[in-house]
């Protein structure tokens, strides 16, 4: 850790005060998911309170059950997907951060402009070109459209974002093993990704979070019901012109926080002890 | 970034070679890229580039139309200049307030603090519920007239506060507050980017004598500025194209009085409520123009304040 | 164009690799059968119970056909429609809207069902109306799941206790405004009104309007009414505003149009307007006891301001590969009393006289009082209005901002029923 905790015992008490007001406001919408999901469907609309009035699993029996198909299969499906693109994004968008931050080639800086490009057009106008693209591969209804474009670096997020960490290493140490005779494929592999391990978690992270909680390409893509994602299942509790089943909703909108919150607790420690364990030295 | 001059050569093979062999392994590390972007992101972008000089009613097909589209927005639409206005102030305002926070937060939770872990996955919580619909339902109860956020203003300054929710005059701030509340991307961001910095140098600095507060801006903020720079250029990308609390928030509507009619969220309305695909196509690309004349700023200004260390 | 699901097997061949590995996403199933259709429907998890059970009986019944079921919530079902539909891949069966149908329809991507009536499709036991509910422009597109009409849904409990007699078939416009304002005065709770803003909503100026004899649109798709009526209209509400008989602007901008933001819902109103086959869901979030009239009526002698409206229909694609099993699919849904049985009123109540007397009795309460409420009004509703013109839904949405503007104060009565005229002219005129 960064500095022994010297602080005086009053300040070490307003500081963890602080933190712990502000983990209320920021717990404040979760405590208020999980009651809900125990509260009377009449009450929920009217009543902001996160104490229960009743504890009553029904909400997580009937949710978990799901529409024709149980919600473990959207679990499984979306488990499929968001573990095959953290692999997929990783890979694929630290080769190509490696190329914009430590290869030169030429047409560099063309690439790296149409590459953020694609970060700024609203997906909306494109859905349907894209549909079509994937119709014609074949791939609607299956999870290929989901799955295919994370191993081939289509979120510039994550290439930008490794591009930035990549720099920010010490370059004396590619040219040092340039020097060696290195190939580039061994200062990738060798050098860069052990010393980026926090930015490779903080993009497995983000990645496995934002495909479990994405919901408009598989709204798009996937049509059979056997074939939803987490989110999708989670969409079909609530109907705003007809009768929804709320606190269904609210049970298995808890639940399926759950492999997420997993998953940040487990990279969280890979992000803390990146450094740590590199042992870098300048 | 220093690239090494290329010694001309007079042979043509030879020259064509070299260039090869220094080309090379920069297009095979970018391949998979390549090939996403040229298979599956060009076409489609294309083909809204085309559509949006098209009327397209999504059923049948596109009718040419030539710039019709882009004179109307230019001309004849005060919806664009409304929802442009919503999503600047949006912009200006959620991005800076979202940034400083999360780096508050982040320096404050890279110090040796009890209970790190937890606080860390407690700070990134609202960021994960993020765009559900449980929340929508939440946030509408609390910042009601009646709500939660009114009761303690009563308590703490004994006035009436107004529906933050649903009063025009304040809608979008609300919508502001939503998003700076989830500051936990660019936290986790901002904290990577703090465990990269090599605390030797610190160490230096303190045998040095360097104050703490010396310490933050002669190391700390320097060594962070990539990061501040990812952030700031990728937070200001998201927030032009903000559409999912808008859309939740209002359902679709971008009420009271437009007030939150994001421009992307009037993009939407125009392509599935209307189906008036090719001027929202039209609309998409000027958004992307506007986008990318912003992000050009950034990066030329990026020479001035962000530090490499290369 | 290819049927994507046919080739799922060699997808997986050719790919190997990746779609190798994403392949343990597909569901088995998906390689099974052998000939299937695909059915898409919108609602709750409650119609996706009864719709599959239907589905699960009609294989049963037919075998060798198998049906795939899919379902969206309202939002989320639009987009997906038309992005299928433009890439030519829309399902077979498809739910649909009375304010969808003619968007769809006249752009080719509904299959006409008139050559199938009588022959796969029975439509004797409908009665002419429903029938013509789902033509456009003369042809038949849909098939009525169900009959509707708007409503007005009030607290039975909350004018008990403050001892006023509800509003009820009878009850006109006037008579609705002073009894709104006597209920707030007389409930004497500070920010509880009694009846919601309608001002900005669509269904009861449209109701409004008939009882002056006036429609929305006019056969060459202009507006049907005029400046001064539309200001009569808005200055109703802000009266209404003005004596307490209705929610303040911003309680009301917190409804959006749904069940869960209804002001009755959120406990700010006794009253709330919505279409008949919502009462469930309505009860479902209210604790006290609901029931349902019309809207205001314009008094003795003035035109009924309702009509029976399809609550959703069933459309084929224009693409369909199996056009006649889809037909028999649609027609078990509508004339099978066993699956009428199941399927109750939860889409309205249905057209067919015989199904309806076939699931009178298994009907619960609130079942029955829908089946009632349509069953007396039968008699005050009036014809079908002519089909939107292109612009209906962007003008929707415009009537609920001027009301707002106005009852924010940004806008004059007068001011806004003009800039109202303005800009739906406009949309009409783009289309």
């Amino acid at each position: 850790m960064t500095t022994k905790p010297n602080r005086s015992l009053p300040a070490s008490f307003a500081v963890h005060g602080a933190l712990l007001a502000a983990s209320l406001v920021m717990l404040y919408p979760l405590l208020w998911m999980f009651a809900s999901s125990f509260k009377p469907e009449e009450e929920i609309f009217t009543s902001a309170s996160i104490w229960p009035t009743a504890l009553n699993f029904d909400a997580y029996v009937r949710g978990w059950r799901g529409l024709d198909v149980s919600f473990g299969v959207f679990f499984w499906n979306s488990m499929v997907i968001s573990v095959l693109s953290v692999i997929g994004n990783v890979i694929s968008c630290s080769l190509a951060a490696f190329a914009f931050a430590r290869l030169q080639f030429r047409g560099k800086n063309f690439w790296f402009a149409l590459m953020l490009g694609t970060m700024m057009l609203p997906y909306h106008v494109t859905l349907i070109p894209q549909y079509v693209l994937f119709l014609n591969l074949d791939w609607v209804n299956t999870n290929l459209p989901l799955i295919v474009p994370k191993f081939l670096a289509a979120d510039a997020f994550f290439i930008f974002l490794l591009v930035q960490f990549f720099r920010g290493i010490p370059r004396e140490l590619d040219e040092a093993a340039m020097m060696d005779g290195c190939s580039p494929w061994r200062i990738y592999y060798k050098i860069i990704l052990p010393l980026s391990l926090p930015a490779l978690a903080t993009a497995s992270v983000f990645t496995f979070i934002w495909t479990w909680d994405d919901f408009f390409a598989p709204l798009i893509y996937l049509n059979d019901m056997g074939s939803y994602t987490v989110q999708l299942g989670l969409r079909n509790f609530v109907d705003s012109t007809g009768r929804s089943d709320w606190s269904g909703l609210f049970a298995m909108s808890s639940v399926a926080l759950v492999p997420i919150l997993v998953f940040f607790v487990l990279f969280q420690r890979l992000l803390i002890e990146g450094v740590a364990t590199t042992g870098m030295k300048r | 970034m220093t690239t090494l001059a290329s010694p001309s050569v007079a042979v043509g093979g030879a020259r064509w070679v070299r260039s090869l062999r220094r080309n090379l392994p920069g297009y095979l590390f970018l391949l998979p890229w390549l090939l996403g972007f040229l298979g599956l992101t060009l076409v489609p972008a294309l083909g809204s580039l085309y559509l949006s000089f098209t009327e397209f009613d999504l059923l049948r097909d596109p009718r040419w139309v030539g710039a019709a589209n882009y004179v109307r927005i230019a001309t004849d639409d005060p919806k664009f200049v409304a929802s442009l206005y919503v999503t600047f102030v949006y912009v200006a305002l959620s991005v800076p307030l979202k940034l400083a926070l999360a780096l508050a937060v982040a320096m404050l939770l890279n110090k040796g603090i009890a209970g790190l872990p937890l606080y860390r996955a407690v700070f990134y919580l609202p960021s994960l519920l993020g765009a559900s619909v449980a929340i929508a339902v939440l946030w509408r109860q609390l910042f009601a007239g009646n709500g939660l956020v009114n009761q303690v203003v009563f308590l703490l300054f004994g006035v009436q506060g107004p529906s933050w929710i649903s009063d025009p005059d304040y809608t979008l701030y609300t919508l502001v507050v939503l998003s700076v509340w989830q500051f936990g991307s660019p936290m986790i961001i901002f904290l990577a980017g703090l465990r990269q910095i090599p605390q030797d140098i610190y160490e230096a600095a303190q045998i040095d004598g360097a104050s703490k507060v010396r310490q933050f801006f002669r190391i700390t903020l320097p060594m962070l500025t990539p990061v501040i720079f990812f952030n700031a250029v990728v937070k200001t990308i998201d927030a032009f194209k903000a559409f999912t609390p808008a859309y939740i928030i209002s359902e679709g509507t971008g009420g009271p009085i437009d007030s939150t009619l994001f421009y992307t969220l009037y993009l939407y309305q125009e392509a599935f409520a209307y189906f008036r695909m090719g001027y929202a196509s039209a609309l998409a690309w000027i958004l992307l123009v506007i986008i990318a004349f912003f992000t050009a700023f950034s990066f030329l200004s990026s020479r001035y304040w962000v530090h490499y260390d290369d | 164009m290819k049927q994507p699901q046919m080739n799922r097997r060699s997808v997986l061949k050719a790919g190997a690799g990746l779609a190798g590995l994403a392949a343990l996403g597909l569901p088995a199933s998906a390689f099974a059968q052998e000939r299937r259709l695909r059915m898409y429907w919108w609602g709750s998890k409650e119609r996706a119970d009864r719709t599959l059970q239907v589905n699960k009986l009609y294989q049963n019944t037919y075998t060798g056909v198998a049906i795939d079921g899919e379902t969206l919530a309202w939002g989320d079902y639009w987009p997906r429609l038309a992005t299928q539909t433009a890439g030519r891949n829309a399902p077979d069966v498809i739910q649909m809207d009375y304010r969808y149908i003619a968007e769809y329809a006249r752009r080719g991507a509904l299959l006409p069902l008139d050559p199938h009536v009588g022959k796969g499709l029975d439509l004797k036991d409908f009665p002419p109306s429903v029938v013509d509910s789902g033509k456009v422009d003369g042809k038949i597109y849909g098939i009525s799941l169900g009959g509707n009409t708007s409503s007005t849904i009030y607290d039975k409990d909350a004018f008990a206790a403050v001892g006023l007699p509800p509003p009820n078939l009878d009850t006109d416009w006037k008579a609705f405004a002073k009894l709104m304002a006597e209920f707030t005065k007389a409930a004497k709770r500070p920010g509880y009104f009694g009846s919601q803003d309608g001002g900005g909503l669509e269904p009861i100026f449209e109701g409004w309007l008939r009882t002056r004899g006036q429609e929305l649109y006019t056969p060459d798709n202009k507006l049907g009414f005029g400046e001064k009526d539309i200001e009569e209209w808005f200055a109703y509400w802000a009266d209404m505003r003005a004596s307490g008989g209705c929610v303040t602007p911003e309680l009301q901008a917190l409804d959006k149009q749904n069940v869960e933001n209804n002001m009755l819902t959120l406990g700010k109103a006794a009253i709330g307007f919505a279409h008949s086959n919502q009462l469930v869901a309505f009860q479902s979030l209210n604790k006290s006891k609901l029931a349902m009239t019309s809207y205001p009526t314009g008094g003795p002698g003035a035109k009924p301001g309702q009509y029976i409206k399809p609550s959703m229909l069933f459309s084929l694609s224009a693409r369909t590969k199996e056009v006649d099993e889809a037909v028999r699919v649609l027609n078990f849904f509508v004339n099978d009393v066993t699956a009428g049985k199941i399927l109750g009123v939860e889409r309205g109540v249905p057209a067919s006289a015989p199904v309806l007397k076939g699931i009178a009795e298994s009907l619960d309460d609130l079942g029955r009082a829908m089946a009632d409420y349509i069953a007396a009004m039968n008699s005050r509703v009036g014809p079908l209005p002519q089909t939107p013109p292109g612009g209906a839904g962007e003008i929707q949405v415009l009537l609920r901002r001027v009301n707002e503007q106005i009852g924010f104060d940004r806008l004059k009565v007068a001011d806004g029923a003009k800039l109202f005229v303005s800009e739906a002219s406009r949309i009409l005129a783009r289309g």
